[in-house]
């Protein structure tokens, strides 16, 4: 399964990004968009599957921010640019 | 990686028999960018499409506050001006190292889908399916996705 991820920044005026990805990710885990690293936040799944990829939609955070004063989830796998 | 493999992992790809993979295989080319090479220009001729094999690239509007879009593997950019002969509506940078993408030429592409409209049916639903992807994240959330 092959999973077309659309990552979405939570507030600040930071990028989004769209990748496919060979893991579901999972809240916890950090993501590298762009120059910056997050920490994903809530998955949800945007259309029904087709063919042998799912659609889903991430939000994410700055990982300093979460640092900064949000508890962290439990920590996840480093999912990094490929 | 064989060409052929990467290329079945490409939604836009998706639907494809193996002899029409081999035939979409055979148009294009492999190319490879560094960090901050710039892979097209906004305003320029759109002559061709690209899709990410590997790496990341970064979609940069010309526009004040509009912010950047960042694309990985498996997507696809330059398709904007393959459907409507426009001019490209953004910047792409590569932000690897090792960004590689698979090139098509519009006239290549287009050529291929008057000569088998089977394969033609199938990109153009999945090129439609993607910009309608993209489309709903745009609604969703505060990043533009075109």
């Amino acid at each position: 399964m092959i999973y077309k991820v659309s990552y979405v920044v939570i507030g600040g005026d930071y990028p989004g990004g769209i990748k496919n990805e060979y893991e579901r990710p999972e809240p916890g885990d950090v993501v590298q968009i762009g120059r910056v690293k997050f920490r994903v936040m809530e998955v949800h799944e945007i259309i029904p599957p087709r063919d042998d990829f799912q659609f889903l939609h991430a939000t994410v955070k700055p990982l300093h921010d979460v640092a900064a004063g949000e508890p962290a989830k439990p920590a996840g796998k480093d999912k990094l640019s490929d | 990686m064989e060409l052929v493999q990467i290329l079945r992992s490409v939604e836009l790809f998706q639907g494809l028999s193996a002899p029409q993979f081999e035939r979409l295989a055979s148009l294009g080319q492999r190319l490879s960018f560094g960090t901050d090479e710039e892979v097209f220009h906004q305003g320029s001729v759109g002559d061709r499409m690209y899709v990410i094999v590997g790496g990341q690239v970064e979609i940069h509007f010309d526009q004040a506050g509009v912010p950047p879009l960042y694309l990985g593997s498996g997507q696809i950019v330059g398709e904007m001006a393959l459907l409507d002969q426009g001019t490209r509506s953004a910047t792409v940078i590569s932000v690897a190292d090792d960004t590689e993408v698979y090139s098509i030429t519009n006239t290549d592409l287009m050529a291929l889908c008057q000569q088998d409209t089977a394969i033609g049916f199938i990109l153009m639903r999945n090129m439609a399916l993607d910009l309608s992807f993209k489309l709903r994240v745009k609604n969703l959330g505060p990043t533009t996705t075109d």
